[in-house]
């Protein structure tokens, strides 16, 4: 007996020394309201708790000194206080929100993300690949969204009452010189690129970061797939041509590489179009992609593409009585390297460096045309984070083009043009967060170019307001410059940058894979080129007086969610512009913008044939052309614009896919404008002659094959 | 024979004497995670993982309880909430050890989670890791018997979306649970996965 009393002693003193205190407290957010589930406990310890649902948290410790309390909860700022653990009583925690989550306010005015980061995504990867009038062109698929009005003659980017120069284009944050494959006239181009090499995009039509410059509409940047999943070759099998690709991977290197030759002559021989076809199209081209990435602090990436493009055709014009003949030969170099590292304490450093050298021989009836163009993009950017509410963006670049044309001309003279222009720019960029509801961006960026021996300054601003659980509204300002194009430049430097200033106010409400946004904006344009001839060349006179403006409304919608096995989106786009430029006597609105486009896109499921199969409308009201007999300047209206297109992708067996695509599957008649014949016949009337598409319809069937290790992979996101 | 019981009988008796706080804190942990408290479980895991920087048991399981939970979920700001929160935990797992099998398909898990919930916008990217990220647990564990079923339902998933004969995959399975009947393992190591193996071995033999 006496024993255990003595034992019991003995524990009751190593309990006193094991002396347990008591922490306590609170844990609520800014408005006060408790938080329950709260993750509580002194760091390096197993000692803690949860907070109960008034906040309330208790729990003992037998640490003695001077500790760090922890207080972690999801969508909340991690909290921590350092002292003495004796202190840690009757606490109040109060938590911050986290801005950096996915309902967090987003600042997007203007712009449109695809890729699997974005918050809100408008477009996804695999839909370049999928949507039925894009045949795997990247631009095409972009055509689909609001701010674009349909030019298909063209098939470039046309955004918001801009011409298709107004678009730049980057990829992974540097410059694309030459993105569009050459065409002769009135055949649409394509992008350069193969859409598998991207993960992320981002479409801005107006109002963008000061990280970007030399556009005065739009830009869209491509950013390319960090590394590769596996090893696989790839073969392609198209009416149009074949291709064929290879992935390698080797310890923290991966090499890929794809090549594709297209000749058209066997699509031309069995579905001839309205042009007379000496050599048609015929391109090959190849990529190859080297990355290195040591640690997962930084990647090193580079990338280089070979284009080679010729062709040669009679089209029909109305002043050539045995029609237009115009040959091309291009080749494009272009080498794409950067480098990012996470540099540690919330900075990092990206740097890249761009070259392209591009060559053309182009046949203008008799007359040769040699053009050689060396550009070079360098480009140094840091990231400074302070804390998930402010962030910090600067950087600087220098641009590069050296441009040379030699024109002879059959019966005359020879001409020597050419250029360098050399451009420096600036940037600083803040993102701000007051709360997860508010923020706000604001930059300013600096450019001086020694070919026009110009300075600039265009300040940058926009603001995100979180109105509710699945609606925010935002504003974005800007001003924008970017220089004459080349074809000017090579007659006269004696310019302004021209420039506009965008004004746009956007809602969206985003649940549940449906997206609603309508977005409206105003933008105006100023020291447009003017010049006083019907063409431009060394004698023509320009100014920099031309001026104009561009306002309306967009409106997209898309839901993935309310029909099983159905995804669609739907945009429309109201333009209202005019604008005084190149030789036009008064300000009218140009050829390009039609005033309504409308697209519809859908793509549907069907799994017991294993197929998917994707239909889009696209709609575009009259576009405006010049009458001679009538009198006045672009004073007529074509009719409507009316194209569907299906296409359907049935996947063989895993790594099989026979896709099959038909453009404008009604052959609409579509009309893009009018040319007049040049002199009146003797009843003083001057005849014309309809400017239209060169084949009304377009098929495209292609096998698909992909061969890999785990026999899984295909070539659904080739296509 | 003899001296084989005496030596678990050492071993076990060891284990029971040496009980650290780290096992006492994983022991703890599991009882909530049993009786359901997935939160405090969690929470508990998640604790002991900021405190013992040379186990990587514990930030699996904080990673696991939060990709497990994320399946079935309608709000992507959640889901993105949880799967960034079992990322983050799954690569404090991997700093700690490399070229785990465990880890590896816990990280096929999570990728399934997203894709899971919209197979249209993550699965394109995330399929083609996933079949990579099988192939190298594989390669790593040829007889872990949770990566030969991962990668045999992973397979059969798209053999039967393409309306292929699954059978190759019940013969892996098969294989898996012969190797759930012979396999020991370290303690806290993850255990799951037999009955599962059942389950699936049964629709294959209905098939």
């Amino acid at each position: 007996m006496k024993s255990i009393f003595l034992l019991s002693l003995l524990f009751l003193s190593i309990f006193s020394f094991s002396q347990k205190r008591v922490i306590y407290g609170k844990v609520i957010d800014n408005k006060g309201i408790p938080i329950e589930g709260a993750n509580v406990y002194l760091e390096g310890t197993y000692d803690g708790t949860s907070s109960d649902i008034e906040g309330k948290f208790n729990f003992t410790t037998s640490e003695v000194g001077v500790k760090t309390l922890v207080v972690s909860f999801i969508s909340f700022e991690t909290h921590s206080q350092t002292a003495e653990v004796t202190s840690f009583q009757n606490l109040i925690v109060k938590l911050r929100e986290d801005v950096n989550t996915l309902d967090a306010v987003v600042i997007n005015a203007g712009s449109f993300e695809a890729g699997d980061n974005a918050k809100v995504t408008a477009l996804k990867p695999l839909d370049v690949v999928t949507t039925a009038s894009a045949l795997g062109d990247v631009f095409g698929a972009f055509q689909t969204l609001p701010g674009t009005s349909t030019n298909e003659e063209d098939g470039r980017l046309f955004v918001r009452g801009g011409d298709a120069d107004e678009t730049q284009i980057f990829i992974d944050g540097v410059r694309v010189f030459n993105p569009f494959i050459p065409t002769a006239k009135n055949i649409p181009t394509r992008g350069r690129f193969s859409p598998f090499l991207f993960k992320g995009m981002t479409f801005s039509t107006g109002g963008y970061s000061a990280e970007y410059g030399q556009a005065l509409s739009s830009v869209l940047t491509l950013n390319t797939i960090d590394q590769p999943d596996q090893e696989k070759t790839e073969v392609q099998l198209m009416t149009v041509g074949v291709g064929a690709g290879n992935t390698q991977i080797w310890g923290k290197n991966s090499f890929s590489i794809n090549a594709s030759y297209v000749n058209l002559a066997p699509y031309q021989w069995a579905f001839p179009d309205k042009n007379e076809w000496i050599k048609p199209y015929e391109g090959t081209s190849g990529e190859m992609v080297y990355r290195y990435k040591p640690n997962d602090d930084s990647l090193l990436k580079l990338y280089s593409s070979f284009n080679y493009t010729a062709l040669e055709l009679i089209q029909e014009d109305i002043n050539t009585p045995n029609g237009f003949h115009f040959g091309l030969q291009n080749r494009n170099l272009y080498f794409n390297g950067s480098y990012k590292e996470r540099l540690g304490n919330g900075w990092s450093i990206f740097g890249g460096i761009g070259y392209a050298n591009d060559t053309s021989d182009i046949n203008l009836e008799d007359d040769e045309v040699d053009d050689t163009e060396n550009s070079a993009h360098f480009k140094i950017r840091l990231n400074k984070r302070f804390s998930n509410r402010f962030k910090l963006n600067f950087g600087t670049e220098y641009f590069m083009t050296d441009f040379d044309e030699d024109f002879r001309e059959s019966l005359g003279e020879d001409f020597n043009l050419g250029f360098t222009n050399n451009l420096f720019g600036a940037y600083a960029e803040a993102d701000i967060f007051f709360s997860k509801k508010l923020a706000t961006k604001v930059g300013v960026r600096v450019e001086n170019s020694a070919l026009l021996n110009q300075f600039t300054m265009s300040p940058r601003a926009s603001v995100a307001y979180k109105s509710g659980k699945n609606t925010q509204f935002s504003l974005a300002y800007g001003s924008f410059f970017q220089n004459p194009k080349n074809e000017y430049l090579k007659f006269n430097t004696s310019f302004k940058a021209e420039k506009a200033t965008h004004f746009i106010a956007n809602y969206q409400f985003v649940k549940d894979r449906q997206i609603f946004r309508v977005e409206g904006y105003y933008k105006k344009y100023d020291d447009l080129l003017k010049y006083d001839s019907q063409f431009v060349a060394s004698t023509t006179n320009f100014t920099n007086n031309g001026n104009g403006y561009a306002k309306g409304v967009d409106v997209f919608w898309r839901d993935g969610k309310n029909i099983k096995n159905l995804d669609y989106w739907v945009s429309y786009s109201f333009l209202d512009t005019q604008r005084d430029y190149k030789n036009y006597p008064t300000q009218a609105r140009p050829n390009f913008a039609s005033k309504h486009n409308a697209s519809l896109v859908g793509k549907y499921w069907i799994n017991d044939w294993k197929t998917q199969i994707g239909m889009t409308y696209n709609f575009a009201s009259g576009r405006t052309y010049t009458n001679p007999n009538a009198g006045g300047f672009l004073n007529q209206q074509t009719k409507n614009y009316n194209s569907v297109s299906l296409n359907a992708a049935y996947l063989i067996s895993q790594q099989k896919i026979l896709y099959f695509s038909v453009n404008n599957v009604l052959g609409t008649k579509n009309v893009y404008g009018y040319n007049y014949k040049n002199q009146p016949e003797a009843n003083g009337i001057y005849n014309h002659q309809a400017i239209v598409p060169s084949a009304d319809q377009f098929f495209f069937v292609g096998f698909f094959w992909t061969i890999s290790d785990d026999k899984k992979n295909n070539q659904l996101n080739n296509l | 024979m003899k001296n084989l019981i005496t030596l678990i009988l050492l071993v076990f008796g060891a284990s029971i004497s040496a009980q650290t706080n780290y096992e006492k804190g994983m022991e703890k942990a599991f009882k909530l995670w049993g009786e359901n408290n997935i939160i405090e479980a969690s929470q508990l895991f998640e604790r002991i993982a900021k405190a013992e920087k040379e186990e990587w048991l514990p930030a699996y399981y904080v990673a696991t309880i939060e990709i497990l939970a994320s399946f079935g979920l309608k709000d992507e700001a959640v889901l993105n909430l949880k799967l960034k929160k079992a990322q983050e935990f799954l690569e404090e797992a991997k700093s700690i050890s490399t070229n785990n099998p465990e880890i590896i398909i816990n990280q096929a898990l999570l990728n399934t989670a997203y894709i899971a919930f919209d197979g249209q916008k993550y699965g394109m990217t995330l399929s083609g890791k996933n079949a990579a990220l099988y192939q190298q647990a594989l390669e790593l564990a040829p007889n872990n018997p949770r990566v030969v079923l991962g990668k045999a339902e992973w397979d059969m998933g798209s053999a039967r979306f393409f309306g292929q004969s699954t059978e190759v995959y019940c013969k892996d399975v098969a294989r898996a649970l012969e190797l759930f009947k012979t396999e020991e393992l370290p303690k806290f190591y993850p255990n799951y996965g037999a009955k599962r193996a059942e389950e699936i071995l049964k629709q294959c033999g209905e098939n």
